[in-house]
């Protein structure tokens, strides 16, 4: 077996795709045989796939849930109707050469007869399934809907929460934003509207801390002339001095970079 | 027999996946409420594309329908391995490499020390690792986010920020002690 790794935090860098050459190779080649380190490398996997939670969040829209329900009754119809080639299959060789003439001309209408039930009620069992997909997808957005509803109205009711009136910065697009903050829940509400970001580009609020950088608390894409209030989760406990928007690359930005938009201090 | 959807947000991912392997579409639903708002997340800072990221995310989804038998929950944790598929996907698409099927993935095992089954714990470790990631120097941070969101190795962000190998080096290992300390479960 060859020697340990010096450093643990190798495993880390594996993790990350850093390593490259001689210390990739010699690390890969070590972990096959070494099962305390193959342990090491999973907790490193583990530990750098948290800094997927460092993403600006980015809700997928409703759209890709409902095609994925689809994709998999597509792929169950697929399956199903497989099965019923198998088994008409079966049934020519069971009854084909081997059957009369005689036979065939007396079972032959009823045959035609069923076979064109059979069409009919697997569309319309396809047609059904299809329609039921598209309920439960939006019935799950309702239901989602009204929990995110439930949840700013808690933050909004709240004693402790403040409310802080962002203003618009001179030269920017027009619009009026506000942002519901409640430190303790580490919860804020943003409700405002704003001219479209240009293509390529989106709005992003930050929450300023007393102390450390801005806390990225959202990326926004407005609709022209829409009101739009959302929820987003920014750490616990956190002061505020200030809230802002920025213009930034579509897809947001880790620190903002771009102009300021909006600027609200919490008093 | 299927569960209502709605009733599902209770099980467990090992549960769920053993939903999944009986055919329960509402199990792969509720798994996708739980853990598509992350991938999402990544998808769409790696790739800045939302498109792009969309077609990625049900992909993602629907190769776990796919190869939900594959899926040993003892070798490791669901939403680990689901992090790690999705940044290697955008990853390669960015690089314009031929997309892999990622099957392969499912053999390593990935040791998550957390518990991601509720909002409200993904709320609790989000901003863990935003603390973490905001409590490093600068220098440090844009090096890891350049390993973690564009996949460059040492040498290749040494030629992208101009900075000499070692200091690449000494940087990232710092941040990723630092990471380590601070994640602790």
């Amino acid at each position: 077996m060859s020697t340990h790794l010096k450093h643990d935090e190798d495993f880390d860098l594996y993790a990350l795709g850093a390593l490259e050459g001689e210390e990739k190779s010699a690390l890969e080649s070590h972990v096959a045989s070494c099962s305390d380190c193959a342990r090491k490398l999973a907790e490193a996997r583990g530990r750098i796939s948290l800094l997927a939670f460092s993403a600006p969040p980015v809700e997928p829209s409703p759209g890709v849930k409902e095609r994925l329900m689809r994709q998999l009754h597509a792929t169950a119809e697929g399956r199903s109707q497989g099965r019923a080639s198998v088994e008409a299959e079966r049934a020519t060789r069971f009854f084909g050469p081997q059957s009369t003439r005689r036979w065939s001309l007396v079972f032959a209408p009823a045959a035609a007869i069923l076979a064109f039930a059979a069409i009919f009620l697997w569309t319309e069992n396809a047609r059904l399934q299809s329609e039921l997909v598209t309920l439960r997808a939006a019935a799950d957005q309702q239901k989602s809907q009204a929990n995110q509803a439930r949840e700013i109205l808690h933050v909004a009711q709240a004693t402790d929460t403040v409310v802080v009136a962002l203003k618009k910065m001179p030269g920017s697009p027009d619009g009026d934003a506000k942002v519901s903050y409640n430190a303790k829940m580490g919860k804020l509400v943003y409700d405002g509207w704003i001219e479209p970001a240009p293509a390529d580009k989106c709005y992003q609020l930050w929450l300023v801390p007393m102390q450390g950088d801005p806390i990225n608390a959202g990326v926004f894409t407005p609709s022209k002339g829409k009101t739009e209030m959302w929820m987003a989760t920014v750490p616990q406990g956190m002061p505020a001095k200030m809230f802002a928007v920025t213009l930034e690359p579509a897809g947001g930005m880790p620190h903002p970079t771009g102009p300021k938009i909006f600027v609200g201090g919490v008093s | 027999m299927s569960l209502q959807t709605g009733s599902q947000s209770n099980f467990s991912d090992a549960a769920l996946m053993e939903r999944v392997v009986d055919r329960d579409e509402t199990a792969l639903a509720a798994l996708y409420d739980r853990y598509a708002g992350m991938l999402s997340s990544v998808l769409n800072r790696i790739l800045r594309d939302t498109q792009a990221a969309e077609e990625i995310l049900q992909d993602i989804f629907y190769q776990l329908w796919r190869t939900a038998t594959d899926f040993d929950s003892s070798r490791g944790s669901l939403p680990g391995w689901l992090a790690v598929i999705a940044r290697h996907r955008a990853i390669s698409r960015l690089r314009r490499h031929r997309p892999e099927q990622g099957e392969e993935l499912l053999e390593n095992t990935i040791v998550m020390p957390f518990n991601l089954e509720t909002a409200v714990a993904q709320q609790e470790l989000l901003g863990r690792v935003k603390q973490a990631l905001d409590g490093l120097p600068k220098e440090q941070r844009s090096t890891l986010e350049l390993a973690y969101f564009e996949g460059l190795t040492h040498s290749e962000i040494a030629e992208r920020t101009g900075d000499p190998l070692g200091t690449v080096k000494t940087r990232l290992r710092t941040a990723v002690e630092t990471l380590k300390r601070k994640l602790q479960p």
